[in-house]
């Protein structure tokens, strides 16, 4: 019982507390790719400690179902639980009542997460078979198809095989440097699979509303996963082509005075990362916080879960 | 050259690209010219097309004759309209290049064009 409430009380200190600080730390995107990976490792860990502390839950009932039955008993009744009370048939037949609908609940959220997840996968790849089937290929683009649209566009579609889709508009703006930019900026998500993190930790946030760290990885994630394929695509491009690529894509005519100072805004912390790269120490420093919270998280989770139950078999001695 | 999968892309234009109905011997004799395929895969590929909901087709005589159920251009709109659909989030996973902007983010951007443009007249 109390290894249960070991691990799990570690599970939700990191599910409070990390995401403040990831969001610090991944905020300016200086190694987007481990910022990522930062955000993945804290979600995995929340994930692996509530297991482990149903397991060790399970593990707790399954050797002490009569003390179990009594503490929850006093607990709720206090010296009315007598052991008449918690010995009967009926609060037996109640606990395992409780087990049979919690083990009902997390079975419905599974099956809801999913079929979520199956309903999106339908739809995008129709979406891609469709933007395939109606598009002009793109001459030396690979995957990538044009559809005529006024407005400028370009994103890419998971599928067998995805697709990458231009519209006239967008190849009417950008220049042959900046079109290469594009593509391999979508290209670098197609083959990070950003989709598949993205809907996961959509579908966590929609399973777990309310919880910090689940609630707003899929925002960061995707925000990160952006800056990924802008690291890929400078690499592949330049890093000119790829900021007037954004700039181009992103912009109408006019240019009203306004100050460039840090809004929030996604696109523009992009172009701003692309623009002004951090000192090279500040980036080093960066990269080993994160580095340290991966590790640590690793660490952690890995310490809490293996040795929860000697720890509380401890505690329980001492006292 | 182009994949099998392909071949539904290039019939579809072909249907786009005539006035009126088609049949099966039309396609394959525009077809044959340009590359070597048989009848039967082209036959196949427009069943295809009817079932997934490409294709209407009408029989007359001893063949059918085919039609698009929509233009290409309603096709194009379709799709624009799924994909730029603002709340598309929760339906599909597209990874835009741009995103939509708020007021700040594409002030941000006109102030950098800006920028830049003046540092290249300096």
């Amino acid at each position: 019982m109390s290894a249960a409430l070991l691990v799990f009380g570690y599970g939700l200190v990191v599910a409070w507390c990390l995401p403040a600080l990831l969001t610090r730390l991944t905020a300016a995107g200086f190694s987007a790719r481990l910022g990522l990976a930062a955000w993945l490792a804290a979600m995995v860990s929340v994930l692996a400690a509530v297991l482990a502390a149903i397991q060790y839950l399970i593990t707790a009932a399954v050797e002490g179902w009569p003390q179990l039955a009594e503490a929850v008993c006093r607990s709720v009744a206090g010296g009315a639980c007598t052991t008449v009370v918690y010995r009967s048939a009926v609060f037996e037949l109640g606990l395992g009542l409780a087990a049979a609908a919690a083990a009902l609940t997390l079975g419905v959220l599974a099956w809801r997460y999913g079929r979520s997840l199956q309903r999106e996968q339908r739809r995008t790849r129709a979406h891609a078979e469709a933007a395939r089937i109606t598009g002009r290929r793109l001459p030396g683009g690979g995957a990538a198809v044009v559809l005529d649209a006024a407005q400028p566009a370009a994103y890419c579609v998971p599928g067998r095989p995805a697709a990458i889709v231009l519209t006239s508009a967008a190849l009417a703006v950008l220049d042959p440097g900046q079109l290469t930019a594009v593509l391999a900026h979508e290209r670098a998500h197609l083959a990070g699979r950003h989709h598949l993190l993205i809907a996961l930790t959509r579908g966590l946030a929609a399973t777990f509303p309310g919880v910090p760290l689940f609630t707003r990885a899929p925002a960061e994630v995707a925000r990160l996963a952006e800056m990924c394929a802008d690291d890929a695509a400078a690499r592949h491009s330049s890093r000119p082509a790829l900021i007037t690529a954004l700039l181009a894509m992103g912009t109408g005519t006019a240019v009203p005075a306004a100050a460039l100072a840090a809004t929030g805004g996604a696109v523009a912390a992009r172009v701003q990362r692309l623009l002004d790269p951090a000192p090279r120490a500040r980036h080093a420093r960066n990269r080993l916080a994160l580095v340290t919270v991966i590790v640590l998280l690793a660490l952690v989770s890995g310490l809490v879960t293996r040795y929860a139950g000697p720890l509380a078999a401890r505690g329980f001695a001492l006292g | 050259m182009r994949g099998f999968g392909d071949l539904e892309t290039v019939i579809m234009h072909m249907v786009w690209d005539h006035d009126g109905p088609v049949t099966v011997r039309d396609l394959f004799d525009e077809l044959r010219q340009e590359r070597p395929i048989a009848y039967t895969t082209v036959m196949s590929t427009m069943d295809n097309l009817h079932r997934k909901g490409w294709l209407d087709r009408a029989k007359e005589g001893k063949a059918y004759r085919y039609t698009a159920t929509a233009s290409r251009e309603e096709y194009s709109a379709r799709l624009m309209r799924e994909a730029l659909a603002g709340g598309g989030d929760t339906e599909m996973v597209l990874s835009h290049f741009v995103a939509e902007m708020d007021g700040a983010d594409s002030e941000v951007l006109r102030t950098v064009v800006r920028r830049l443009a003046g540092r290249r007249s300096e």
